[in-house]
């Protein structure tokens, strides 16, 4: 048993180092795609210390709104600002509907909230889109869809052209998001909400503004997550359980840390597909993924309760 | 616009027809036969196709015949989400007026097995739920025709091997499964096979929230390199799993998934690379059948159905298959109707109705349904029928039929389904059991 836990899988990874090679780059690609959802919560929670429940289902309503624009004839390359225009409405009803009348409210109340508005969409989604399963427009957008074979050490590495695309994707929203949030004036100001809610309102920052953009924010980076997992496996309100893989990647960046969702997300997606190959399938019979970043983010946690990115809260009394 | 017209429009018919249907206005000339669908969450795009197809073939009875020997069916829907839990608080809810009960999930059919004995509702569970449940001796009020979990995997071996079983011997077979009481059904079956033949059988279970993300399961893949793989797939694990197997190159035609791992719209994602892709399937779509005619006479044209786009969708595997599970339903009514003669019904009349089937050619082509199910009959000790399936084939844009009539090795699976159910009985003791059934 001990050779099976320290000495074959690191084996393994020597005698077929193209398979390695494949293991991280999916690991790689998830980890992408868990913290561009992990954002979303982040900012977030960094404007409002809310927990977003919705940012699920607003990854499914993006995807079915763009999907749905071209089904009835609008073109992808429209259908894609329009989607945007759409969420940006979604964001202002949201601010002005739920949160407006909510403020000062403790934190379990705009939570409960937030399911209220997965409920909604959940309800109103299918109400438009029907829940049957709809094919991302892929190559109308014009993400490739082949794919790159290589033949490492004489063995074989498969890329996936959306794949490439996705994690191209993902680093330059994430820089787009960084260079705003720490150099324009909104950006400032939304991590100003972020560090004392008074002081900021003090200095004349509105609350209303800055939610409806931090909405908008996690609005974009739903569509973003939307067409690339949509592209993977279609379009349907099962995507919606792909948040819940988010909540890890929280638990071990920190909710109000930006490069904590990033890395933790990248961290989580290499880890569990390489404890997976090498340990989860041969000794457990699979499927630890379900649990694997749990377990490490609950691991993390007992040493470091704010995560590794938190910020670290010092209550005085 | 468009579509939110016609979705209101949809909503005013919807509402229009409950009414209509409304238990006050049918009263004691009604049948309530609910229904615990899934047209919502991660696995509706198996559930709408199959429950518009139920729901067509209901009301295009009551539209041209007054409904079932005179009585009009009073069809009605409790929404689960396939989850277990609401699915038990919708059997609860459903139960006082019911004379059925159709779970729609092996998880809910197993939660609502033992209760069914006390408030004596008949489960319909039409190629689901728990495949002992074909002993009708122990589980007297549990009905899964035409075929079982079971039957589907022996099919599947057999199709494999030719029809020589012994050629399986040293091979490796992979089963890509939802981790879930229905995808863990089979696993006795593979084994007791696995260890008879000789083939090594390797289970890989899928997570809920890994069905759109098996990049893990299809790296073992590649690294086991199994001959073949089937799939007891359902809802958006179908699709991930097809895609991925597209991405890793997987051959197709080494890939086999069970009936409901054989939907259209599962496909749509991978089209033409998808080509060579099976699907073992008690049923198969005979869009030209006088059943369909009549659907669309009577309820398509006239604006009652749900479905979209009636001109595709009604041509698809699970839409046709929604039809042969009502059929099957109201042939067990009729059959109560004829026995005891009465007109209403109740849910223990049903229960005699569905164990006395007798779905035989003659009664396909009497009801405009001959090829969309093979022949099959049930008894007071077979409450399956074992009818048997085709291999259906994806050409790229459809299904097609590719093999002739195929037929479980009812040998292995007799015996096992007598020591499960005996099993199942022993450890829900006292559970009763049907002894005046002498098969």
């Amino acid at each position: 048993m001990l050779n099976q836990i320290f000495v074959k899988p690191f084996v393994d990874m020597v005698s077929a180092p193209d398979f390695l090679l494949q293991v991280v780059w999916e690991g790689l690609v998830s980890g992408v795609l868990y913290a561009l959802i992990a954002l979303g919560f982040v900012l977030i929670y960094k404007s409002s210390r809310i927990f977003n429940f919705a940012q699920g289902i607003m990854v499914v309503f993006a995807a079915l709104t763009l999907v749905g624009l071209h089904e009835n004839g609008v073109p992808a390359l429209l259908a894609l600002p329009l989607t945007l225009v759409v969420m940006y409405l979604l964001a202002m009803a949201i601010e002005r509907v739920v949160l407006r009348p909510l403020v000062n409210q403790p934190d379990i109340i705009l939570f409960m909230a937030t399911i209220g508005i997965t409920l909604f969409l959940v309800g109103f989604g299918e109400l438009i889109f029907g829940g049957e399963n709809k094919v991302m427009i892929t190559e109308q957008l014009g993400i490739p869809t082949g794919s790159y074979t290589f033949e490492p050490w004489g063995g074989l590495l498969i890329l996936e052209q959306k794949d490439i695309t996705a994690v191209i994707g993902a680093i330059v929203l994430v820089l787009a998001l960084l260079l705003f949030l720490n150099r324009s004036k909104m950006g400032r100001a939304i991590r100003a909400l972020g560090d004392d809610h008074q002081a900021a309102l003090s200095v004349g920052i509105s609350l209303s503004t800055i939610w409806v953009l931090v909405w908008f924010i996690a609005g974009i980076i739903a569509l973003a997550t939307g067409i690339v997992w949509g592209a993977r496996a279609g379009v349907s309100f099962a995507l919606e359980v792909i948040a819940y893989k988010a909540l890890p990647v929280l638990m071990l960046g920190g909710l109000e840390s930006v490069s904590g969702a990033i890395i933790g997300g990248l961290m989580i997606g290499i880890l569990e597909k390489l404890f997976e190959i090498y340990w989860g399938q041969p000794l457990m019979g699979g499927n630890t993924e379900t649990w694997f970043a749990f377990v490490l983010a609950l691991f993390v946690l007992l040493f470091r309760p704010q995560g590794l990115f938190g910020e670290r809260i010092i209550e005085r009394v | 616009m468009i579509k939110l017209t016609r979705m209101a429009a949809m909503a005013t018919v919807l509402a229009v027809g409950t009414a209509m249907y409304s238990p006050a206005a049918f009263a004691q000339d009604s049948i309530y036969v609910p229904n615990l669908s899934y047209r919502t969450g991660p696995f509706a795009a198996t559930g709408i196709p199959l429950m518009n197809g139920q729901r067509d073939y209901v009301m295009m009875l009551n539209a041209r015949d007054g409904g079932v020997g005179g009585v009009k069916l009073d069809y009605d829907e409790c929404e689960t989400g396939y989850s277990t839990e609401k699915g038990v608080e919708c059997y609860e809810k459903t139960k006082d007026k019911a004379v059925v009960t159709q779970p729609w999930s092996t998880g809910i059919t197993l939660q609502v097995l033992p209760k069914t004995n006390v408030d004596k509702i008949p489960i319909l569970a039409p190629g689901y739920g728990f495949s002992p449940m074909a002993d009708g001796k122990i589980f007297q009020w549990a009905f899964n025709p035409p075929a079982g979990y079971w039957d589907a995997a022996s099919m599947i071996l057999e199709y494999l091997s030719g029809g020589d079983m012994a050629s399986l011997k040293g091979k490796k077979i992979a089963f890509l499964h939802l981790d879930h009481p229905y995808g863990k059904e089979p696993i006795p079956l593979f084994e007791a096979m696995a260890k008879k033949y000789g083939f090594t059988f390797l289970p890989i279970p899928v997570g809920l929230k890994e069905m759109q993300n098996q990049s893990a399961q299809w790296l073992q893949i590649r690294r086991e390199r199994p001959d073949n793989v089937i799939m007891w797939g359902w809802g958006a694990m179908n699709a991930g799993a097809i895609t991925e197997a597209v991405k890793t190159k997987y051959p197709m035609d080494k890939f086999i998934g069970i009936w409901w791992s054989g939907s259209d719209d599962d496909m749509l994602t991978v089209g033409e690379a998808g080509k060579g892709y099976k699907s073992i399937s008690w049923s198969q779509p005979q869009p030209d059948s006088q059943a369909m005619a009549d659907i669309k006479k009577y309820v398509i044209d006239a604006g009652n159905s749900l479905v979209e786009n009636p001109d595709v969708d009604t041509k698809k595997v699970f839409y046709q298959r929604g039809i042969v599970i009502s059929m099957i339903l109201v042939e067990g009514i009729k059959a109560a109707q004829e026995h005891f003669g009465v007109k209403a019904v109740n849910a223990e009349q049903v229960r005699w109705g569905l164990e006395n089937l007798d779905m035989n050619a003659e009664t396909l082509a009497a009801l405009g349904a001959t090829g969309m199910v093979p022949p099959f009959k049930t008894s007071c000790g077979n409450h399956t029928g074992h009818s048997g399936a085709w291999m259906l084939e994806w050409d790229g844009a459809k299904f097609v039929p590719v093999s002739d009539l195929l037929q479980a090795d009812q040998s292995a699976i007799e015996p096992l389904i007598e020591q499960k159910a005996k099993e199942y009985a022993e450890a829900n003791a006292p559970w009763p059991v049907n002894n005046d059934c002498k098969e």
